[in-house]
């Protein structure tokens, strides 16, 4: 993939799409044809991918700035709108988005009104809000935009004061003289003249840094007073006149296939107005949810429930070997030679982790209201126009007379990035002839979807006398992640699966090295889960390095820090290695009966160190405290950032410790909490944050901190006990 | 039957049987409280009856008639001039920037409210004891824990509720 194609792709109206497309480079191979082997094609593009993943670049394209109104509209009335086509879901997008352009626009905070763009309002936002990049491909494009609307501002009233442009200043919603503050016009005032200006071709100036007055600031969330009164609409909460309720008959097993289906009783059930059966597609519309539910138990549904897996196939499955192989990072001569099973300085290790569900507490949640040739759809999803154009094609409409409306969701995590539910209700409300509102119980939500699936993990490393890593070997088992979205046939061809590398590479320094991931097709559906590969990933190449650090008989910090190259990467991995285990007072003596442990990683170019503190009582691990320290490149909102560390270790050590979705009888064996239990207050520990910068880029943030928890955990009670983790989750719940 | 819903008596019909839950949001129209799970287990659908936390997604309707219920859109509170006057755990969550997505903070609030009621000087123990049921997947708990202690403290120098 080359530079060109990492940047912004202009779309037929204009506005700008995602980056780097893997469609794009699988066109590409096939106008390359057969000439270039396969093996090495994947090879090369699965380099680019992980090159991507670690450091996005991102660089607006010219011209995209032709429209600027597209995010950010003027009133008359001198109140500024900014139109977000990312999605809030609890990371704080709305709010450092709207402090980016207002800083850039010269808005005065309070004039700001900040609101979630629908599929009506431009830009085609494919690939959705997740991935950790909005805030790494919004800033620049929406600096540009504000930055050029502001010059256009100072233009025009330089022309309606008469008063030459050096002389004015953007400031509080205003174009002010800079010397006679009396002398000034209000962007309501100036906006009137907007269809006269031309934007210039030359990209604007942006401000310096020590012009920024928002930007860097933690500025208090927008959403959070009407969600604390209880006043915001989320997917599950919408409601419109004439609504009825919809629910959907699942198949009883994973592998279940529809023999027949008949209304059986269902219609005679209160509240039904009715049942739909279309293929395998069956549902019941009624008054009430409640009485959906009910009548769908009255169905005649018959199935044939296929194989019937167990767990003990799954793991066999999903073992290293097996699938389809791709060396994504090698180097060296001598990684065989160096790596022999009779070599006793040999430390090998072996590691798994399981299928595991998103379980936002809100589930999946559409209300959809399907006319003859319109349709409006209320969702909660982190990707409007994927599940617009899918409901398109479900409802036979032309998806430009669909307006899909993403509302607050209450927690996505990757999950909602393809919900189903929109269909659903689309499909629901195009046969009932009236709004359906289909919201999933948390049954059907661990049951049905996506999940992030299992890892197995094999590595072989080597140390020289000097503590220097002579040679590592990781190889990886695994299934789909982003290749469980709505893929290309091409793309599943080539197999390339970028959210498998997350975390997979060595980032030391080691002469001799080989990382091979393995993809298998499973018979659950899996897909991107928060971080996709790299808590696994990171689980196991951090365990594997403080092995290999204990066999050096180093220090685990100590020996990061002589092995991590002293590339820009490298040194930025030593800065917050450094400055977590000084806030973590790393070598100081603890407690009786605790330990540290220590895990770094790089993810969408954010380095984070995480150092975990734990006891062991009753034989039970408790964790105390985890210590992180991270640079996002520059940071937006210091507060927001804090946010989502703290949120995603805690995430992270709800999946190192409870979480585990099992296969029995051809069944997902969890129907509630219960059988999937999450992280509670109990469990948590306080967390202290040190906060790096590094660059006048941001990085993303909302997944890169998962990375090192599992791992700094099992390297913890590795120095506590001498005992390795090998196996997520840690309290299983099979014993 | 009758229910006083956050200060007002409101009639509703409990046939057929009807959880709390399913009354308060699809008849009532107060979707403040939420549905996580259905089963008791993550708290989302917490509100006070009598004062105290009840999980309303496994409360039946019979169960609350008579009883005084407040849900989370009754903290807050009106002055003379209509503007509103936060409940000092909506403050006190808004001062430390608790919420994520804020799916469970009405459950939240609303169980730590109830263990305030019962126990206005909670040690830090007794706070994780109390709120060990009530699930944050965002992962708030750190901020959350914090709040109730600043709430609590802003209740015992008389702020007004």
């Amino acid at each position: 993939m080359t530079s060109e194609e990492r940047k912004w792709r202009i779309s037929r109206r204009g506005f700008l799409l995602g980056f780097g497309a893997t469609a794009v480079t699988a066109t590409t191979a096939v106008a390359i044809g057969t000439k270039i082997g396969l093996t090495d094609y994947r090879k090369s593009l699965a380099r680019e991918t992980v090159l991507e993943n670690e450091l996005p670049e991102f660089e607006a394209a010219p011209g995209f700035w032709t429209q600027p109104d597209t995010w950010i509209e003027i009133t008359a009335e001198n109140e500024v709108k900014f139109y977000s086509p990312k999605i809030e879901m609890g990371q704080g997008v709305l709010t450092a988005l709207g402090q980016v352009a207002a800083d850039e626009l010269s808005v005065a905070w309070e004039d700001m009104e900040i609101v979630q763009a629908d599929t009506s309002r431009g830009m085609n936002d494919w690939g959705g809000t997740g991935g950790s990049y909005s805030i790494p491909t919004m800033y620049p494009m929406i600096r540009e935009a504000a930055a050029t609307l502001r010059a256009l501002l100072l233009q025009e009233a330089s022309k309606q004061m008469g008063i030459a442009v050096d002389e004015l200043e953007a400031k509080d919603t205003a174009v002010i003289h800079k010397t006679n503050a009396n002398q000034y016009m209000t962007y309501g005032e100036l906006i009137q003249f907007a269809r006269n200006w031309e934007v210039p071709a030359e990209r604007p100036t942006l401000k310096s840094n020590d012009q920024l007055t928002m930007i860097g600031q933690s500025i208090p969330r927008m959403d959070f007073e009407a969600k604390l009164l209880g006043e915001t609409v989320f997917g599950y909460d919408v409601t419109r006149p004439n609504m009825l309720y919809g629910a959907i008959a699942r198949p009883p097993t994973i592998a279940a296939k529809l023999r027949s289906a008949n209304e059986g009783m269902a219609m005679a059930e209160p509240g039904v107005q009715s049942v739909i059966i279309d293929g395998d597609f069956i549902g019941v519309v009624a008054e009430s949810r409640m009485q959906a539910y009910a009548a769908l138990q009255k169905l005649d549904l018959e199935w044939n429930e296929g194989k019937l897996w167990q767990q003990a196939e799954i793991d066999e499955l999903v073992t290293v070997g097996n699938g389809l192989k791709i060396v994504i990072q090698e180097g060296g001569d001598n990684v065989n030679r160096l790596l022999r099973d009779d070599d006793p300085d040999l430390v090998a290790m072996e590691l798994r982790t399981p299928l595991a569900a998103h379980a936002s507490l809100e589930p999946q949640a559409a209300l959809a209201d399907v006319q003859t040739d319109s349709a409006e759809v209320w969702m909660s999803t982190q990707a409007a126009f994927r599940e617009r154009d899918l409901i398109a094609e479900a409802i036979g409409h032309d998806p430009e007379s669909i307006v899909l409306y993403p509302l607050y969701l209450g927690g996505g995590f990757g999950r909602k990035l393809n919900s189903g539910v929109g269909t659903e209700a689309a499909r629901l409300s195009q046969m009932a002839g009236r709004p359906v509102h289909v919201g999933w119980t948390r049954t059907e939500d661990l049951q049905n979807g996506y999940f992030r699936p299992p890892t197995h993990h094999l590595l072989r490393g080597k140390v020289d006398g000097n503590g220097r890593i002579q040679a590592i070997v990781h190889e990886t088992a695994t299934a789909d992640v982003m290749l469980g979205l709505p893929s290309s046939q091409m793309e599943h061809f080539l197999g390339i699966d970028s959210g498998i590398y997350r975390g997979a590479t060595i980032l030391y320094d080691v002469p001799n090295l080989r990382v091979t991931t393995y993809k298998v097709d499973l018979p659950v559906k899996t897909g991107p889960w928060r971080g996709l590969g790299l808590l696994a990933n990171i689980f196991a190449v951090e365990s594997m390095i403080d092995a290999l650090a204990h066999q050096a008989q180093m220090d685990p910090v100590a020996f990061r820090l002589l092995n991590l190259p002293d590339s820009e990467i490298g040194l930025r991995l030593k800065n917050v290695l450094e400055a977590a285990a000084e806030k973590a007072n790393w070598g100081e003596s603890l407690p009786e009966g605790h330990a540290r442990g220590v895990a770094i990683s790089l993810d969408v170019n954010t380095v984070v160190a995480e150092i975990a503190e734990v006891s062991e009582e009753n034989g039970r691990i408790r964790v105390h405290k985890m210590v992180a320290a991270v640079d996002p490149g520059k940071v937006v909102s210091p507060d927001g950032v804090i946010a989502q560390v703290e949120g995603a270790i805690m995430m992270g050590l709800s999946a190192t410790f409870f979480e585990e979705i099992r296969i029995k009888d051809g069944r997902i064996a969890a129907t509630n909490f219960g059988q999937y239990p999450l992280l509670t207050m109990k469990e948590a520990p306080d967390v202290e944050v040190v906060l790096l910068e590094s660059g006048d880029t941001p990085y993303g943030i909302g997944e890169p901190p998962l990375g090192p928890v599992a791992a700094a955990v099992g390297n913890a009670y590795f120095a506590l006990t001498g005992k390795r983790i090998t196996q997520l989750p840690i309290f299983n719940q099979n014993g | 039957m009758k229910l006083t819903v956050n200060g007002q008596i409101v009639e509703v019909s409990n046939d057929p049987p009807r959880l709390l839950l399913a009354v308060l949001r699809e008849e009532l129209g107060l979707m403040g409280t939420k549905y996580g799970c259905g089963a008791g287990i993550c708290g989302t659908c917490a509100v006070l009856v009598d004062g105290v936390a009840a999980r309303t997604c496994v409360t039946p309707l019979s169960a609350v008639e008579g009883k005084e219920i407040q849900t989370v859109e009754g903290l807050a509170q009106r002055n003379e001039e209509g503007t509103i006057v936060l409940h000092p755990i909506q403050q006190a969550f808004i001062d430390h920037q608790v919420p994520q997505c804020g799916w469970c903070m009405s459950g939240q609030m609303i169980t730590a409210v109830s263990l305030l009621t019962e126990n206005p000087n909670p040690t830090e123990d007794e706070i994780v004891e109390a709120m060990a049921r009530n699930y944050c997947r965002c992962g708030a708990y750190v901020r959350i824990k914090r709040a109730i202690g600043d709430a609590a403290q802003m209740m015992n120098e008389g702020g007004t509720s």
